[in-house]
This record gives structure tokens, C-alpha cells and sequence, in this order.
């Protein structure tokens, strides 16, 4: 289902690449690196010594990148900080690249240039692509601490894209000294987006041109945290989108979401929407029977989802425009933009409404930012449509999932639908807490040899259907290896494996196993030691003393558990087992169990709401999860005699 | 499973002719209707047919002589997952201006519509060419149209200036294949040695004359033709525990042998390990490098000062060189640099350090060798005659006495002897300057040892106060320092070691040894950690193996097809001492155990006790051979199974009154 058309390379590009890899050095600066300053090798794998990134916009074709940077690798982990990724195509020339490289005591020890650089094609998996590039050179040092010190020039022929400034790549890397440069005409308008920065940019402008500079300085490296939000909400970054752009030929110019909508359409979607007559007749045949457009877009999806087969195509005006309607249909494949446009055409045959809409797609919700409207966000298509007041999703990509379906690829967030009469934000459906739901069943007989038997029953619905679709398919012996990984204990066999799934906007697919594990019960004497809790053990999390972050939780769940063991004659439970309660902001655990002659029931229940919750409240929340995890971890001992 | 087919013995051999190639099109419904479980229910898609033939020709524009090869395939997808084999990526190889060229590439989608076969030709516009590197280009495609139960096909024509490997053809791929032909037109003077990988046989294989098949300066030359046949050749899946799947693809492989030159004198390719020796010997960048002992004479008396029996200069010389030089990353077997330039760069690849070293440790007046390898990633060398593209690796030996040590300093954290993990695999041949070339076999040199020893005492607040102290050596303490050596400070490593153990919380620790990687590592944690109560307080559950429990069977599978390779012998010991308060009686404990592998394979004892108001537990798990057959498989995971199950089993303490 990931589609990655050209924006997401651009994306890594910059996110990762540009604001990783580039900056700048002063000549007469040392790269000592025992001058780094103690606070700033604290929790750092890498110190960005200098950075000064400066973009010079002559003209709308017109427009140079340049980085000079300084950054010493403190140790191995901080290795990868030290590799140049230069991508490029058509609109991006690399101009010059040099560098050189300082031992421990700011010696220098080497210098390459652009011919040492390995140049390979920018593509990973199977894609049909035009022409994106990669130039790419990892300095070979393994003596700590060393120092790499970059200057290179790029020139964009387009000004619809402007890297962002991060000037903290990632939460182990410090920075010292870092500072961004933007230069334009005095007249140019430019929209600027902010983002954890301190004050206001510097300005000075004369009459040939205005100059933006922001500088930070000091910034420590602080140790990964799990369950962190999104990087922008706590990394600094700096934004800039250019008003008049131009991009492979097309000019245009935009300030909000609605003309940015609008120039797409105009631009890139507009008539490309030609069925053949035969397929138009073989529409029409198909929906004839329908009376309302749900039903019909119903079908229509199920004759979209028979006859197409995503494949990554990366081509077409910088990859933003997709294929036409005609061509998919010849080809029966296509990527984000060709599936969707391509249903987009279908429904127009039926005479429905639909939108083609821009969104970030990726487990981690990400919205396109409603205050700041760019080219460089969303990486992904999806189709709406509004059906007066029914709304409906569609994911185009997939075969396997079910109409007015969206998964937690695309859930809850702000994506950009691209409208004749201009760009809209709408919101995706969420898949809730209380709809992310597993409901297991099993019944299972514990002999005397600790063998149990039995048959294990579960429903996944919202996301947790969506965790578990891939399986639906797949052969056998791929489902019999792939289960051994989700119910992870030794011996376990499955001797039937089956699978319903509801294909519904609300769907849900069901898992019946008929299983056996030989020795599950530990046999000791004449006691069994078992673990009522056979398949739901909730692991642990770090306990990560000194919080800085707040707690995200993505997405919220509810699993629920009953399994009930049918023991051996004349067993007994030895130890007293008592109820688990635990509740707090973060979730809610019980657990019990119950004897009732021969039968002993477990029942379980975990809730994890999703949330954005203070720092100082982690301990509660690894407290919670290591107190689920005791729980979770009920040994019985059953006597036999 | 390699095995050398010899082109004579096949001249003599006949068989029907069954393997031909198929018309382009002509697809029918036995095609359509082929039942996949005749090969493998499991299957997305099927390899129906598959026919390859590769001749030598005289390429007039070039002048030279050139692989014609020629592919054609069809196959049948019965499934969505199986929809990925429509997606074709075809590499081709270049080398300064010598390009492998692709041609006549055709692709076809057939689907069964209302009982009628319908063809979808795919469109010269949907074949992209991506120039993926300096050295490679990848020809891309996909079918268009493609159903359920769809069958393609697709031929296209390759020609190659690389001749010296003829063509390489697998006839095991990702998906099952019902046949597969490989045709080999060999001109009569040109000599080539053919092995067969794998595990899978030749359903055929057979030899005929082909008259004057090639033309060379107005000569006409008789070719070989050799059909070689797979029939029913089951899917290749890579299994854990595994070294280079080309070590177990079934494939057939070429390797030039010799020329018959038309003015009768013979031209050899493929040589004797004493012609291999001489040519090693005294190239330049080989030879030429182990006799560099002038270099050391000034450095010489500095290394070696505190040493005086062989054994401690080797030992000297090789912690020198390994402090001195960097590796950067590059496997070789021939130098690149002057010895004087690594020297004073303090960097290079695998040959630059490793001949440095054998050079160095003969200026001692040492007896060295150089060792050719090939990595576990790059498979196994061919041991019947010598083949140098086979080895991509090389290593230093030093004979000391009786014994001998292998030498690798690419690797701060590798005590002298032992290798890194990526060197072992199979045998080596070592280059000696003065004597011919031996096979030796390449094994760690320790094993991989890990000893646990807790000693604590149980408090009356119920918590467990004591002294984990954990010893590594061998692969268990190389790896451990990496570790260590990837965070910024021991302080942050034992933090994070920390946080990973919620239910235990170390109050203090030192690690000893770290750089001295002679010594075995140790790590001494302080640590404090409670034990489970019963509602009863005079109960008390206590599952001893807090460390390192096995908790995942490392063999879960139901069936092994290839052997498992562990890469060294492992020994792990775990030892326990808690002193209780007072008088405990022992209710419930995991069994006793002493379990073995058959063949000495390996063993696990277990024994607890209590004891003067000590709780003790003993553990001891051992596993003796680097590599187990496929079908120790079955007794490895019964094995592990066992040790699983006993570690399930708490110890329940009751105290007297």
C-alpha cells in the first residue's frame, strides 16, 4: 500500500539528507575535537561543529543550495552522521562537492572531492523511474573522535521545493554552531514557517536583495525516548515557500492550501481522465441494477481492485502528475496517483463525485499543516468521496482492502483534496480505541503431559485488522511460519489454519486456529506450572529515568481475552491467584481467573488510550506496563494428585 | 555439493532429445490448467518452462568473441502474492567499454477469458533501464494485465563480452519450476570446467557434435552442444543459521579452463595450484608484499623490546600493527598501496594490513604465511583446481613451534588467534614463500564462552541484594565489547543495560578488560531485584534464571533442508548462591537435568539445591560443533525444547518454623 511517488524521496532529501549531511566550515576554525564543549559530548554520537546553509533564489529557475559543514563522529554510532547522500535529477545539478577529513586532534588526514563520490540510481525495490539519483561517499575512519568537513554547491532549476532547515538532525547529534541563510529580490513573497525556533529572523535588505538568517547555537544531544512525538513538534525547523514557483516547465504561484489545490488540479489532473468506450459501456453495465452511488462506487472499487495492480512509477513532471485513465486501463497497473485517478475517471462515469487527495501517509499520524500550505508534504493518494454527507475513503493501491477502508496508514489526519475549484483540507476517519479491538476465544484441554490442545478464535477490527491483513493469502506454509512468530512459543503446531474476513467499512477478519503445544505446562512431580495467559503478554517498555519529552501514544487499542483450559482429572490450583486491577490516564488492565470444577477460565482485559501526556508522567506509564507484564505472567501451579 | 561434470565422460553418453525450446505464443490450456500440486501446493506462481541457450560467436564490429545467449520463459501466477513475478529485473554487467547488451526482449500476458486464451502484448514504452552503478544496469518490467491465474511469458537476447565465465544459469529460483534447459555451445578449442551447485540433480544432461559452429580466421571449428535438464526444481528459500545461498542454489557454473590457439599452442586459463603459487609468489602485490621485511628493520628492535620468546614477538607484533593500521572497509587479496604508504597512511584494505602483517612478523624472523579465504557472504571455493576470483580475502598465518595462528587485524577487539566470524568458513590455502600451497582449515580459535556468577542473600524486606559477575570470551566478548564500544561511555552502556532489565535495577558496576582483548571480558554489576511472594509470606517464588533465560527456540521449524551453522562451539555457564534468612526448605524446583546431543554434540546439565541456608543453582549449556548437519535439525530443537520447559518451572522456598 506505501506509495512513494517522488515527493517522499524529496522528503527524505531533505529531512534526512540535506539537514543531516550538509553544512560549512571556517577556515580557520580548529577541529580539535577536545574544544567541544563537555555539555555538548553528553548523550551525542555526533557534534555538528559549523553548519551554514545558505539558499540563494535568483530567480524562480534559478536557485543555489549551498552547504559548507563541519561535524565530528564522537563514536561508532555516530557513523552513518558522517556519509554525504547527494540526490539529484533533471531539475538539481550538483555544481562542486570537497571535503576533508580531521583526526582526533585536528590534523587533517584526508581530502576527497567529487570523484570519489560512487554515483548510483536512487531507487529501492521494484519501480519504473525516470531519473533520480543518488551521489553518495562514506568516509572510511574507525579512530574516535574524527572530523568531516563538507562544502558543496547545488542548483534546483525549480523553486516549488526549498529544503527545510532542521538544524538538529536527530535527538543524538549536538550542534554548536549552525545558521541558515535565505537570499531573494526585495520583492519576492515568501510564506515562512517556524517551527521551535527562539526569536525572529534576522533581515536586512537593500535594493538588490533581501537576506533572512537564523542561527542556533549550544544545542545538546539528548539520549532517544520511546513513545516521543512527531520530530517537528519538538525539533527546531525553518520553512520557506516561495509565492511565484516554477517546476519543470509550469509556473504558478499559491500562498494558501486552496490555490496550491487548485494548481494542482489545473495543472497535473485536469483531462486526464479518458476512459475507452469499452470500459465506459462495461461500467455503465455494471451499475446498472444500482440505485444509490454508494452501491455503485461499491462496485466500481471491486472492479478497480480486479483489474489493477499497484507498481511504483516514477515518472511524470517530478513524479507529482499521475498517468492517464487510458493508460492504466491498457496497463491494469499504475502507482498512487494513476490508481486514483483512474477510479476518480470510473466514478465520473457512474456520475459521482470524488476527490483526489495529497496525504502523509505512514503509520505515525501526520497532517499537512493547516497554517503553513507547501509542495513538499504528503507522500501518498488516497480518493474521497463526499456522497452528500456520507463521505467515504478509498485506498486505491491495495487489493486486499475493503471499501470506504482507510487503515492506520492514513487514519485521522489532515490531507489536501484537489478540486476543480480549488484545494481543500479534510480530515480522515479515525480508527478509535474502542474499534481498535481483538477479541479472543480459546477452549483448549491441558492434559496430564502438560500437552494442550485446543482451538484459539480472534477478531481483529480497526487497526488491529489492519496489523494483521497481510496474513489473508498467503499460502499455507508461509501462514504456518508467520503465526509461529505471533504466537511465539516453543512447540506450538497448527494443525488448521482459517481465515474469514469481512470486506467492510468496518472490517474484520477473523483467525480460527486449531492448535497443539506439546509440554506448554511445565510438569514437575505431580504439579504442572502453566501460564493461563498463553498468547497476550504485554512487553515490557524502558524505564527512562529523566523524561524530557511528552508521551505520544499514536493510536489507542483494546484486546480482550478468554481462555478457557478444560484440566485433568482430579486437578486442583494450588496457589490463591487474585484479581488484577489497574487503571489510569494511559489505560485500563483486569485480570482474573476462575475455577468452576473442571474448568478454569482466564479472562483479560488491556486498554491503551491514545494521548499526548506530560513528561513527568513516564514513570507512571512504564510503572503501568511493567505492572501489566508481572501480571500478564501468571504462573498457576496445579496440583494432580 | 559440488560436483565437477566432466565434458568427456558426456561425449559418450545419449539420451533422447526432450529438452527443446518452445514456440514464442504458444500458450494453451494445459498451461492454463497446470495443478500446482504436482510441484508445491504452497506455490504463488509456477516456472512452467524454461530454456536458455549461450554459444561463443565471433562479433565482427568488435573483433572478438562474444556470449550469444538467449532466454525464454513462461510461467503461471495463481495468486495476488504471486503477482510480484510479473515484475522483471534483468542485471547486465559493464566494465570500462565492455557492456552486456539486452535484445528482442518480448513480454506476453495470457489470461483465460470465457474459455478463450486473450495475449496482451507488453509495450516497448514500459521497459526502463536504470543505470544502477558504474558497474551495473538493471533492465526493468512489468506485464501488463495481470490476473489471477495468468500465464506470462517473455524471451529476450543477451550478448556479453565477458567470456570467461560463459553463462551462469540457475536452474533453482524463488519459485518452483516444472523444467528448466540450459544449452551450451562450446567451440571444440575452447575448455571449459562446469560444476553443479546445489542439492537438487540433473534430471538430464547430455552431449552432441555440432558441426561447424564457428569460424574463426577462416577455420571451421565443431562446437560441444550440452543440454543439461532440471525437472520438478523445488523453490529456494534461505533458511537462518545459513552461510552465501549460492553455496546451496542449484546452479551450473563455467569457468574457462584453457585455449587451443589455431597455431596449436595452448593457451591455459584455469591453472595448477603450482603455477597459482609461482604467479602469487612473485606478483608484486602479493609476494612481493610478505618479502617487505626491510621496511621493519628501524621499527623492529621498538616492537619487539619487552618480547622474547617467538610466541610474545608475534603477539607484540600483531598488537602493534592492529593499534597502527585501520582497515577501511574493503575486502582484497592483492595490495593496492606501496607497504610504505600503509605504513605511513596508517590505512587499508584487507591485503594492505594483513600482508603488512606477514611481512612484519617474517622481519622478526618469524615463520609466516599468507592464507587465501573466501568470506561466509561470498560462499564456497571450488577445491578441485584453483580458481583466485573464488577468494575474496586473505589473512596472515604464524607457525610457533607445534602450533600455528591464524591473524586477522582488521579488528581492534580481536585477540590475537581468533578471527572475525565473516573468516570462517570451510578451508583456506596458504601462500608460503618458499614451499607450495596447503589447505587449512578456518575455525575460531576459541570458543564462544559466557559465565554467569550471582551470588546474593535474600533480605528480610523480601529483595535480593547481590553480585552478578558476568565472563566472556570468544565471539561472546567480541561481541559484547562492540557493544560497549558503541556508546559514548561505560556509564551509558550499563544505563541502558539497565533500563532493559525492568525488574532488576543495577546499583554499581565496573567492567574490566574492555580493551584488553587478550583477557577474558568482565562485568561486575551490583544489583538488587525482588523475588515473587505468595499471599502466604512464608512462600516464595523465585525463577532462577533471571539471566539470559531461553526464552525463543532459535529452531522453531518443522523441517531443515540445509545444515546450521553456528560459525563457532558455544559454552554458557550460569552459577547461582543466594543465602536465605534462616531455614528454607526447597518445596518445588526445576528437574535436575543432564541432557545430550547425539555424537557429542553437545550437552546441558542443571542441578539446584539447597544447602547451609544457600539456595544454589548450577547451569551448564554447551554446544561442541560450529556446523550441524540439516539432520541434527530435528535434535536441536528438541534440545532447546527441553531446556525451555525445565526453565519454566519456578523454585518454590517455604520457610521452617
Amino acid at each position: 500500500m506505501p506509495c512513494l511517488p517522488k515527493t517522499i524521496k524529496k522528503n527524505f532529501f531533505f529531512l534526512i539528507c540535506f539537514s543531516l549531511w550538509f553544512s560549512i566550515s571556517y577556515a580557520q576554525t580548529s577541529y580539535d575535537a577536545g574544544l567541544i564543549p563537555a555539555n555538548l559530548r553528553n548523550r551525542a554520537n555526533a557534534t555538528i561543529r559549523t553548519e551554514e546553509i545558505t539558499v540563494d533564489m535568483q530567480s524562480p529557475t534559478d536557485v543555489t543550495y549551498t552547504v559548507k559543514k563541519a561535524i565530528t563522529i564522537l563514536n561508532k554510532n555516530g557513523d552513518l552522521n558522517a556519509g554525504l547522500f547527494l540526490f539529484y535529477d533533471k531539475n538539481t545539478v550538483i555544481k562542486s562537492i570537497k571535503g576533508e577529513v580531521y583526526n582526533e586532534f585536528g590534523n587533517l588526514v584526508n581530502k576527497f572531492s567529487q570523484s570519489d563520490f560512487k554515483d548510483e540510481s536512487a531507487v529501492q525495490g521494484f519501480s519504473l523511474f525516470e531519473d533520480n539519483r543518488v551521489k553518495h561517499y562514506l568516509p572510511n575512519v574507525n579512530t574516535y573522535p574524527f572530523t568531516v568537513v563538507y562544502q558543496y554547491e547545488i542548483r534546483f532549476k525549480q523553486n516549488l521545493i526549498i529544503p527545510d532547515w532542521r538544524p538538529k538532525p536527530a535527538v543524538d547529534v549536538s550542534v554548536e554552531n549552525s545558521k541558515y541563510t535565505f537570499i531573494c529580490k526585495p520583492g519576492d513573497m515568501l510564506r515562512i514557517k517556524a517551527q521551535n525556533y527562539n526569536g525572529k529572523a534576522q533581515e536586512q535588505e537593500n535594493d538588490k536583495q533581501k537576506v533572512l538568517t537564523w542561527e542556533v547555537k549550544n544545542l545538546p544531544g539528548t539520549k532517544p525516548e520511546p513513545y516521543s512525538p512527531n520530530k517537528d513538534e519538538y525539533l527546531t525547523s525553518i520553512k520557506i515557500a516561495p509565492q511565484q514557483f516554477t517546476y519543470f516547465n509550469y509556473k504558478g504561484n499559491y500562498s494558501n492550501w486552496e490555490e496550491l489545490g487548485k494548481w494542482n488540479y489545473d495543472n497535473l489532473l485536469k483531462n486526464r481522465d479518458v476512459l475507452p468506450p469499452s470500459t465506459i459501456q462495461t461500467i455503465n453495465e455494471l451499475i446498472k441494477d444500482e440505485s444509490n452511488d454508494k452501491a455503485k462506487a461499491k462496485k466500481i472499487y471491486t472492479f478497480l481492485q480486479d483489474k489493477t495492480r499497484y507498481i511504483s512509477v516514477q515518472v511524470g513532471i517530478g513524479g507529482f502528475q499521475p498517468t492517464t485513465a487510458a493508460e492504466v486501463d491498457r496497463l491494469g497497473y499504475g502507482d498512487c496517483k494513476a490508481l486514483v485517478n483512474y477510479m476518480q475517471s470510473l466514478l465520473k462515469v457512474a456520475g459521482i463525485e470524488s476527490y483526489y487527495c495529497v496525504v502523509e501517509g505512514g503509520n505515525q499520524k501526520i497532517s499537512l499543516d493547516p497554517t503553513y500550505a507547501s509542495m513538499n508534504q504528503g507522500n501518498h493518494i488516497i480518493l474521497c468521496m463526499p456522497l452528500a454527507g456520507d463521505t467515504t475513503w478509498l485506498e486505491c493501491t491495495s487489493q486486499l482492502i475493503p471499501f470506504g477502508y482507510l487503515g492506520d496508514f492514513t487514519d485521522d489526519r489532515y490531507v489536501l483534496a484537489c478540486t476543480p475549484t480549488g484545494g481543500k483540507l479534510l480530515k480522515t476517519p479515525k480508527l478509535t480505541t474502542a474499534n481498535n479491538l481483538q477479541v479472543r476465544h480459546a477452549d483448549l484441554l491441558l492434559a496430564r503431559d502438560g500437552q494442550v490442545t485446543g482451538q484459539l478464535q480472534t477478531t481483529f477490527k480497526g487497526s488491529q485488522y489492519n496489523n494483521n491483513e497481510y496474513i489473508l493469502g498467503k499460502s499455507n506454509k508461509q501462514q504456518q511460519e508467520l503465526l509461529k512468530e505471533v504466537y511465539d512459543i516453543d512447540n506450538i503446531n497448527f494443525t488448521q489454519i482459517s481465515y474469514r474476513q469481512k470486506k467492510d467499512v468496518a472490517p474484520e477478519l477473523i483467525e480460527d486456529l486449531q492448535l497443539e503445544i506439546r509440554n506448554y505446562g511445565a510438569v514437575n512431580g505431580d504439579k504442572i506450572f502453566l501460564l493461563p495467559n498463553a498468547f497476550n503478554v504485554k512487553t515490557n517498555i524502558p524505564e527512562t529515568k529523566n523524561r524530557t519529552l511528552p508521551i505520544y501514544i499514536n493510536r489507542g487499542f483494546t484486546d480482550l481475552d478468554t481462555i478457557r483450559y478444560q484440566l485433568p482429572a482430579n486437578a486442583s490450583l494450588i496457589n490463591e491467584v487474585g484479581d488484577v486491577h489497574l487503571s489510569n490516564n494511559f489505560g485500563e488492565y483486569f485480570s482474573t481467573v476462575k475455577i468452576d470444577g473442571k474448568q478454569l477460565t482466564y479472562i483479560r482485559k488491556l486498554v491503551i488510550n491514545e494521548g499526548t501526556f506530560p513528561a513527568e508522567t513516564y514513570a507512571t506509564f512504564s510503572n503501568f506496563i511493567a505492572a501489566v507484564n508481572a501480571a500478564d505472567r501468571l504462573k498457576l501451579i496445579i496440583s494432580l494428585k | 555439493m559440488f560436483r565437477y561434470l566432466t565434458l568427456l565422460s558426456l561425449l559418450f553418453s545419449s539420451f533422447i532429445a526432450n529438452a527443446q525450446n518452445f514456440s514464442y505464443g504458444q500458450i494453451d490450456a494445459n498451461d492454463f490448467n497446470y495443478d500446482k500440486r504436482k510441484i508445491d501446493s504452497n506455490a504463488n506462481a509456477v516456472v512452467l518452462k524454461e530454456y536458455g541457450t549461450a554459444r561463443l560467436q565471433l562479433d565482427e564490429g568488435l573483433g572478438q568473441l562474444v556470449i550469444l545467449f538467449d532466454y525464454h520463459v513462461k510461467l503461471k501466477i495463481y495468486n495476488k502474492e504471486g503477482f510480484s513475478e510479473a515484475n522483471i529485473v534483468i542485471p547486465t554487467h559493464k566494465s570500462g567499454d565492455k557492456v552486456e547488451l539486452i535484445q528482442d526482449l518480448k513480454a506476453t500476458t495470457y489470461t483465460m477469458e470465457n474459455g478463450i486464451i486473450k495475449a496482451t502484448e507488453m509495450d516497448k514504452k514500459a521497459l526502463f533501464n536504470e543505470n544502477k552503478s558504474k558497474y551495473l544496469s538493471l533492465t526493468k518490467f512489468t506485464l501488463p494485465n495481470i490476473k489471477e491465474g495468468s500465464v506470462i511469458e517473455y524471451s529476450y537476447h543477451m550478448q556479453s563480452p565477458f567470456i570467461f565465465n560463459f553463462k551462469t544459469w540457475e536452474f533453482q529460483g524463488d519459485i518452483p519450476k516444472v523444467s528448466s534447459d540450459f544449452v551450451a555451445f562450446i567451440p571444440a578449442n575452447y575448455n571449459y570446467n562446469v560444476i553443479l551447485r546445489g542439492f537438487n540433480k540433473l534430471s538430464d544432461q547430455k552431449s552432441e557434435i555440432d558441426r561447424e559452429c564457428l569460424r574463426l580466421s577462416g577455420v571451421a571449428i565443431d562446437c560441444s552442444k550440452m543440454t543439461y535438464t532440471m525437472n520438478n526444481v523445488p523453490a529456494f528459500i534461505a533458511e537462518d543459521f545459513m552461510t552465501a545461498p549460492s553455496n546451496f542454489k542449484s546452479a551450473i557454473y563455467f569457468e574457462l579452463s584453457d585455449v587451443q590457439l589455431l597455431n596449436g599452442s595452448k593457451q591455459a586459463y584455469t591453472k595448477t595450484w603450482k603455477d597459482v603459487d609461482y604467479e602469487l609468489v612473485s606478483e608484486k602485490n602479493f609476494g612481493g608484499q610478505m618479502k617487505r621485511k626491510d621496511i621493519f628493520k628501524d621499527l623492529m628492535p621498538t616492537i619487539l623490546q619487552q618480547a622474547t620468546t617467538d610466541l610474545e614477538k608475534a603477539q607484540a607484533i600483531y598488537n602493534y600493527l592492529k593499534k597502527q593500521l585501520k582497515w577501511d572497509h574493503y575486502y582484497a587479496i592483492y595490495s593496492k598501496e606501496n607497504m610504505k604508504t600503509i605504513l605511513e597512511s596508517r590505512s587499508g584494505d584487507i591485503a594492505d594490513l594483513n600482508l603488512t602483517l606477514v611481512a612484519a612478523l617474517s622481519a622478526a624472523n618469524l615463520d609466516a604465511e599468507a592464507v587465501l579465504l573466501s568470506t561466509r557472504e561470498n560462499g564456497l571455493v571450488n577445491k578441485i583446481y584453483p580458481v583466485i576470483t573464488d577468494f575474496d580475502y586473505v589473512i596472515a598465518k604464524v607457525n610457533i613451534g607445534e602450533k600455528s595462528y591464524l591473524l586477522d587485524i582488521t579488528d581492534p577487539l580481536l585477540p590475537f588467534g581468533l578471527l572475525p566470524l565473516r573468516c570462517i568458513n570451510d578451508q583456506g590455502r596458504v601462500i608460503n614463500l618458499k614451499k607450495p600451497s596447503y589447505w587449512i582449515d578456518l575455525k575460531a580459535s576459541q570458543k564462544s564462552v559466557t559465565k554467569y556468577l550471582l551470588s546474593g542473600k535474600l533480605n528480610s524486606n523480601g529483595k535480593i541484594t547481590g553480585t552478578l559477575s558476568t565472563t566472556t570470551l570468544g565471539y561472546a566478548a567480541l561481541n559484547r565489547r562492540k557493544d560497549i564500544k558503541n556508546h559514548n561511555s561505560i556509564a551509558e552502556y550499563v544505563e541502558k543495560l539497565d533500563e532493559q532489565l525492568p525488574k532488576i535495577s543495577i546499583q554499581k558496576q565496573q567492567i574490566l578488560n574492555v580493551d584488553s582483548v587478550e583477557q577474558p571480558l568482565i562485568e561486575i554489576y551490583e544489583i538488587e531485584f525482588e523475588a515473587d511472594h505468595n499471599n502466604a509470606s512464608s512462600q516464595l517464588f523465585l525463577n532462577p534464571f533471571l539471566i539470559n533465560r531461553i526464552s525463543k527456540n532459535p529452531f522453531n521449524l518443522n523441517e531443515r533442508t540445509y545444515p546450521v551453522d553456528l560459525g563457532s562451539s558455544v559454552d554458557e555457564r550460569i552459577s547461582i548462591n543466594i543465602a536465605l534468612p534462616g531455614s528454607y526448605t526447597l518445596q518445588e524446583k526445576p528437574k535436575d537435568m543432564a541432557i545430550a546431543l547425539p555424537q557429542n554434540g553437545g550437552r546441558y546439565l542443571l542441578q539446584t539445591a539447597i544447602s547451609d541456608h544457600v539456595l544454589s543453582l548450577n547451569q551448564i549449556l554447551q554446544l561442541n560443533n560450529a556446523i550441524y548437519s540439516a539432520d541434527d535439525y530435528l535434535y536441536l530443537k528438541e534440545f532447546y525444547s527441553k531446556i525451555i520447559q525445565n526453565q519454566k518451572t519456578d523454585a518454590l522456598l517455604t520457610k521452617n518454623n
